[in-house]
């Protein structure tokens, strides 16, 4: 009976399987053509990506749990492995041009973000404590290998060290919370946990809660533990950044909306005060931070810490607005810090990639498609219409009103009025400052179609945000 | 009514983006072909707003050409335009200060021509969208989307502090409008819809909400006007902007704020409108007098006509918070006129910069006699902008002050001097830069206006006067859809309401007779 059920599950899982089915194929073309295969291991896995796709729109839905109530193959997970997905083809496809470049090509980064991406479908589907861990680590570790996947690379290296200690620090805290709420109530199943916690507030169950979920805002790199982000996103190569400033968020999101909507349900009236502050304390911190950097990937790691700060407002008002508000806005996020970092790898300075902002500057007569994607992209990650970033934060806001928060929604206000002066910085050096003489035009490349792929997306999806949800409904995702 | 088979609201509304494509394909180089493109675009766009007039209706109050359709359903913001006669006279001036900006700038921008055009009918698209907008999440979009053109015509074609001047506009109007936005938010929580309409005929919110409201929205708006203290981003956004960039923002954007209390403010907020009525009339006032005085500072022609503007404006928002009738029609009236004039103004200075590339009025003098026809134009527009009768700015401020003064007439009283300073700033600016001998060498051979030139003015002479003479049917026009939104602010108390029924009728008009008679 339990075998079967089990075998029974197992086709819920196809786009997992299948998925490290890529993984694997990606490194042994790697290992086994050691010249070509590595540009090779790149194509499998963006085909990979694409293909696994397909199979999580077709995947079955579970209408309970699976695997004696550890997994749950919802709608709402299968948004979320969409997500994934989009975020590692972007980064491999930016990541291409950028190996092109540094003239070295760590053929098993190609294998490691699939499997980055396995453990975080995992983790999106899970709905027990243990479950959640596992997968959690499992998409941890190999990210932490990512960040330094340039062993030689000083910068890159220092990045992997910082991340892999903070993170299972991070880890290992998030474990704590999750055996004190274990040893409270007896169980690992949200479903029953829920049930457990439902009487009395027990101070310590609260400290259990608190801890789990600090172990999550850490891998967000929300405030108070977001200081290793813009280290980390620094120093390691730009296309990963892209990757771990995307995909490893949108599943901390997931998984705090699976937690709060479960096992913290009853906690209510005490995680969202958690979240009203630390969404203010992200946003400001983020923002006010990010005025000061003249390094672009710096910026951009502030204004990523900021972008988690506005997510966060879903999570403080969390409700069906809420939940709509953060599906929509984690897709705009994760298309605008694509297209960011992806600036980053537009232009060359000298034998390696521009680092400043001032190193844009007289973009627009180098090429205008390029200065047209900028400035798309700098009004929707500042929130302006009519691009998906407003619409997000108009989804977010408007979350927060409907709960009674508008104070919430004006902190959140402000903070696109604060992110306006950073972001604009690059609007300036792109289109008002003279750049250097003889410049010659921008060629066409991988970044360039990525910018510009997205600042379509953006713009479509900030005139007609209906398309991302009707796709939902239509596809049977969302809920 | 439909072009072409598109209903009219949306054809009027993006033509211009269409503009913009055709001005897109054409290459870069050729700075004729695109210029005649923009000015073609231009015009036409004027002559499809004008053909509105044919099937509008003046005698109804209510919106008309109304389109709707689905939006954004998860959160039940529709696609919902429609228009009234004060949205109908304010069209009509954005699409013709817009071919008068287009057409000024034939000689003005020699540097990328091709984004100057696209972004001026951007522009465009965003001022007329939010003239037509009646859903508050639709008219959000286009009120925001205006920034960015502006922020471009300043920031790429403007002057020496151009950068200083493009950020801090986009930075002071973006923050009153994303507190704005959360208002919006709240309204939509309580109406449960974004659709201006429906939330009229559901009556006004409870008493606490509409005052938060109204301060989330009176920041969006004042900031726009823009009112005292809200101001400091107008002098430096018009001195550093192009002309035709100057001519939009004074004539076309400082309208939004003052059309936003019209629209929106007043009618659904009839109890904090009148809570705050203290508030907004005591900074109308200071706007006024500041303004003048600041005015007659000035050393920079452009500076001095901003600040001007500011007292002007001042005028607007004190004659619609008296919610006289006679005062806010005066208002709406007066926001048209203040285009005109002030736009004009605007394009006078651009003249002469462009010749001699300065704006400092020490430089100039006796211009009087070299350049006959350009002190024509000048003088006709600073006596508008004083309020001569027999020009359009006379009827404006004759309302407002006349309804003032039947509310209260001390702010009637301070409100005058404003008319006295402006009178002393306009007049003495005339005499220093035409009067007097030409002893500036660089003065010498200047030329007069060219043909082109004084096109550009034509249209803003010919309303000058019509409306100075004539002003019937721009009231005709308003007459309805002011009265309806009076009779909304005053509505709360059941005996007061009756009074301001029986009110609007007969006294207004006899003053309003009054009025034409001592222009005749």
């Amino acid at each position: 009976m339990e075998q079967a059920s089990v075998l029974a599950g197992l086709r819920y899982l196809v786009p997992e399987i299948a998925l490290l089915g890529v993984a694997a194929a990606a490194l042994f073309s790697h290992i086994f053509f050691p010249r070509k295969g590595r540009r090779a291991a790149g194509w499998v896995s963006l085909a990979g990506y694409l293909g696994v796709a397909v199979l999580v729109l077709v995947s079955p839905r579970s209408a309970g749990e699976l695997f004696a109530g550890s997994l749950a193959v919802d709608g709402f997970a299968l948004y979320f492995k969409l997500s994934f997905l989009l975020a590692a083809a972007l980064a491999t496809v930016l990541a291409f041009r950028f190996f092109d470049v540094e003239g070295s090509e760590p053929g098993e980064a190609y294998s490691l973000m699939p499997l980055t991406v396995v453990g975080m479908m995992v983790a999106v589907s899970s709905v027990d404590l243990i479950t959640t861990y596992v997968a959690f680590e499992l998409f941890a570790i190999p990210s932490y290998v990512l960040a330094g996947i340039f062993k030689k690379d000083r910068r890159s290296a220092e990045a992997g060290v910082k991340y892999f200690f903070l993170g299972t620090l991070s880890s290992g805290v998030m474990l704590l919370g999750m055996a004190l709420v274990y040893g409270l109530t007896g169980e690992t199943q949200y479903r029953a946990i829920a049930g457990a916690l439902a009487g009395a507030a027990n101070p310590l169950a609260m400290a259990g809660m608190v801890l789990v979920l600090a172990g999550l805002l850490f891998k967000a790199a929300m405030v108070p533990f977001h200081m290793w982000a813009p280290d980390v996103y620094e120093g390691a190569p730009t296309p990963l950044v892209v990757f771990l400033s995307t995909a490893p968020k949108a599943a901390v999101f997931a998984l705090a909306v699976r937690l709060i909507a479960g096992p913290f349900g009853p906690f209510e009236v005490h995680w969202t005060p958690l979240f009203q502050s630390v969404a203010v304390l992200t946003m400001f911190w983020g923002n006010i931070a990010a005025l000061a950097q003249k390094n672009l990937k710096r910026l951009m790691a502030y204004s990523s810490i900021a972008h988690a700060g506005y997510l966060a407002i879903g999570l403080a008002a969390w409700g069906e607005m809420a939940r709509w508000a953060i599906q929509f806005y984690i897709i705009a996020y994760i298309i605008m810090n694509a297209a960011a970092f992806g600036l980053a790898l537009l232009v060359r300075k000298g034998d390696t990639f521009a680092e400043n902002v001032d190193d844009l500057a007289g973009l627009v007569r180098r090429s205008p498609l390029a200065a047209a994607a900028i400035l798309v992209l700098l009004l929707s990650l500042t929130g302006i219409p009519p691009t998906a970033g407003f619409m997000g934060k108009y989804f977010l806001f408007a979350a927060a009103v409907g709960k009674g928060m508008p104070l919430l929604a004006v902190a959140g206000a402000l903070n696109s009025v604060i992110s306006l002066f950073y972001y604009f910085r690059i609007g300036k050096a792109v289109f008002f400052d003279d750049g250097p003489d003889g410049a010659p035009a921008l060629p066409p490349s991988g970044p360039l179609v990525v910018l510009a792929a997205a600042a379509l997306a953006l713009l479509v999806l900030g005139i007609a945000p209906s398309i991302v949800g009707s796709f939902a409904v239509a596809a049977g995702l969302g809920r | 009514m439909s072009y072409l088979g598109i209903p009219a609201l949306t054809f009027i509304t993006f033509l211009p983006l269409a503009g913009l494509a055709a001005v897109l394909l054409v290459p870069g180089r050729r700075a004729t072909a695109l210029r005649v493109v923009a000015n073609v675009v231009a015009g036409l766009e004027f002559l499809a707003t004008l053909a509105l007039l044919l099937r509008f209706n003046p005698g109804s109050g209510e919106m008309q050409f109304i389109e709707r359709a689905d939006w954004i359903r998860a959160v039940g913001a529709q696609y919902l335009m429609g228009i009234d006669g004060i949205s109908l006279l304010l069209i009509l001036l954005t699409s013709l200060l817009t071919f008068v900006a287009t057409l000024s700038s034939w000689k003005a921008i020699t540097e990328r021509v091709k984004e100057y055009y696209a972004f001026l009918l951007l522009l465009e698209v965003g001022m007329i969208g939010v003239f037509v907008s009646l859903d508050l999440v639709l008219f959000y979009v286009f009120w925001e989307v205006m920034l960015v053109p502006m922020y471009f015509l300043i920031g790429v074609w403007g002057g020496e502090r151009r950068l200083y001047a493009a950020i801090k506009f986009f930075l002071y109007t973006l923050f009153g409008s994303v507190v704005m936005l959360v208002g919006i938010l709240m309204l939509y929580f309580h109406y449960h819809t974004f659709d201006l309409t429906a939330m009229l005929a559901a009556g006004a919110a409870p008493a606490v909400l509409q005052s938060w409201v109204f301060l989330a929205f009176f920041l969006g708006f004042a900031i726009k006007v823009p009112m005292f203290p809200f101001h400091t981003w107008l002098p430096d956004a018009h001195v550093e902007a192009p002309t035709a960039g100057s001519v939009i923002l004074a004539g076309v954007l400082l309208k939004m704020g003052t059309y936003g209390f019209v629209r929106f403010s007043l009618p659904l907020f009839p109890d904090a409108s009148r809570k705050f009525v203290p508030l907004i009339v005591v900074l109308a006032l200071i706007s006024i007098v500041y303004g003048a005085l600041v005015s007659l500072m000035q050393k920079d022609m452009k500076k001095l006509i901003a600040y001007s503007s500011v007292s002007h404006m001042g005028f607007v928002m004190l004659g619609l918070f008296t919610f006289s009738p006679l005062a806010v029609k005066g208002a709406v009236l007066q926001m048209i006129n203040h285009g005109i004039s002030t736009g004009a103004l605007f394009l006078i200075v651009g003249v002469v910069y462009e010749r001699r590339h300065t704006r400092l009025i020490s430089e100039f003098g006796g211009l009087a006699s070299r350049l006959p026809v350009y002190a024509a134009v000048f003088l006709i527009m600073a006596l508008s902008s004083i309020g001569l009768p027999g020009l359009n700015g006379f009827v404006g401020e004759f309302m407002i002050l006349m309804g003032t003064w039947n509310t209260n007439w001390v702010w009637a009283a301070v409100a005058a001097t404003g008319i006295v300073l402006g009178a002393a700033y306009m007049l003495w600016l005339y005499q220093r830069v035409m009067f007097g001998r030409l002893e500036n060498p660089a003065n010498q051979s200047l030329r007069d206006l060219s043909v082109r030139e004084f096109a550009t003015f034509l249209p803003l002479i010919v309303m000058a006067f019509w409306i100075g003479l004539y002003p019937k049917p721009f009231l005709a026009l308003i007459d309805k859809p002011v009265e309806k939104i009076i009779r909304i602010v005053r509505s709360e108390s059941a005996p007061a309401a009756a009074a301001a029924a029986a009110l609007p009728e007969s006294p207004p008009r006899a003053s309003e007779r009054g009025a034409r008679a001592e222009v005749r």
